[in-house]
């Protein structure tokens, strides 16, 4: 096989993974620089997608989820177990150093907000990995257009990822989606597309291309649904880490 | 707003692989309910061998919560990230053994026999028995050696050459029932014709 010719007669098997060794290089070398053989590479490695379906069926033995979910209780699965009561001390005060400003009716209502999904944070894996005092959490205002909006960013101990929380924001029609920014240096990278719920509540796992502690701020604007590469619309939620 | 107990099996993928990522193991065990039979039989059918395929199906759940804030749902659906696992550890135990089981080969799924999959969401539980009617029917239609040399590919990872040595048939005549194989799924999926080689 040449390298000029495509090489679609060896994309099944490179999709199945079967190709020998040298062959296999060959089509990988072609693939970089050839739409067509990529194009009919998805093909075909969507039908290898399929057939995990059309495997002779067995059934399980019974305790086997039992010892799975046993085994992911085991203090090295995930780092160490959550400490509710420190989790919640933490974030308290953590919320209380950097929203000063807020005053009691804004705790209140962020509280009441953490405390009527209580069952989730309870669940988090946010709280296991923010068992330890050094967590961030950053709080999220409504701007003059949605004063009502009100959210945060809590992020994981070893800053890589966090959760968003938000309420207050309305439904929005399906030709738009929020969007949330990650901003630094005035650098603006998306941390992720979402709907909110009727009641207006979102959660959403944030992750980002470096960890999210490097940001220095994170905004949530209106934009067409599926997102933008920047910024274009109106802005509803923002805070500063 | 919010307060109540979340109905995991009421969930879809995604936001049950949302809440694997946040350390939710309500949300885990409802990935099992859906795919833990299927991930077990794609062990089983690779390594032939019953403990094996616990350990390997233990492994693959293993792996999910580990690595659940990795997946990108633009890069696929969740159960073609967690068959993906599956089918790589699958091998992986397989080549670690260093000898494949004797006697052993997967097989498929007669194409008669659907069940369905555990999960409240009525639309992903009725998508998801089509998909395996039409793989289980489409690969009922190819010849015995291209299902041979497909699933020795597929679930046991064997190479062209592999193949050709262990069923002592020539290896141009492997590649073509790979080939031919592949092909024939498409045409049976996705109702269109292959092209040709040279475009």
């Amino acid at each position: 096989m040449g390298l000029n010719e495509h090489v679609i007669d060896y994309l099944p098997a490179y999709a199945l993974g079967c190709l020998d060794k040298d062959e296999a290089k060959l089509v990988r070398s072609h693939l970089q620089s050839c739409a067509t053989c990529r194009g009919e590479l998805s093909v075909y490695q969507s039908i290898v997608e399929e057939l995990p379906f059309a495997a002779q069926e067995h059934r399980p033995p019974a305790d086997l989820k039992t010892r799975i979910l046993e085994r992911i209780q085991q203090p090295e699965s995930r780092g160490v177990g959550p400490r509710l009561r420190a989790w919640w001390d933490a974030v308290i005060q953590s919320y209380q150093r950097i929203a000063p400003a807020w005053g009691l009716a804004s705790m209140v209502f962020v509280l009441a907000l953490i405390v009527s999904n209580y069952y989730f944070w309870q669940q988090a894996a946010v709280a296991q990995n923010l068992a330890h005092d050094n967590l961030q959490v950053v709080a999220l205002t409504g701007t003059e257009t949605n004063p009502e909006a009100r959210g945060m960013i809590v992020i994981s101990r070893d800053g890589d990822h966090g959760t968003l929380v938000a309420d207050g924001l309305p439904v929005l029609d399906e030709d738009h989606q929020y969007q949330l920014w990650l901003i630094r240096d005035g650098d603006r990278v998306s941390g992720g597309v979402f709907s909110v719920k009727e009641d207006g509540y979102v959660s959403m796992w944030v992750g980002a291309p470096d960890p999210l502690g490097s940001y220095s701020a994170f905004g949530i604007t209106i934009e067409p649904a599926g997102g933008s590469p920047g910024p274009t619309g109106t802005k509803v939620l923002g805070g500063e880490l | 707003m919010g307060g109540e107990r979340l109905d995991y099996q009421f969930l879809d993928d995604q936001a049950l692989i949302r809440l694997v990522a946040q350390a939710q193991t309500e949300a885990l065990s409802a990935l099992y309910d859906r795919y833990g039979r299927l991930v077990f039989s794609m062990a089983l059918n690779t390594v032939g061998d019953h403990s094996l395929a616990e350990e390997i199906t233990q492994d693959v759940y293993m792996r999910v919560w580990e690595k659940a804030h990795t997946y990108q749902a633009e890069y696929g659906k969740v159960v073609t990230w967690i068959t993906s696992i599956a089918r790589y550890r699958a091998i992986d135990v397989l080549r670690h053994q260093r000898a494949r089981p004797e006697g052993h080969r997967a097989a498929w799924e007669d194409s008669s026999f659907v069940e369905g999959m555990n999960s409240g969401l009525v639309e992903e539980a009725v998508e998801s028995l089509q998909q395996k009617q039409r793989i289980r029917q489409a690969i009922a239609q190819l010849p015995e050696g291209q299902r041979l040399a497909l699933s020795m590919a597929f679930f046991q990872g064997y190479s062209h050459s592999e193949i050709s040595a262990a069923i002592n048939e020539p290896l141009g005549t492997v590649k073509t029932r790979i080939r031919l194989a592949m092909q024939k799924l498409r045409e049976a999926l996705y109702d269109e014709q292959v092209p040709s080689r040279e475009i």
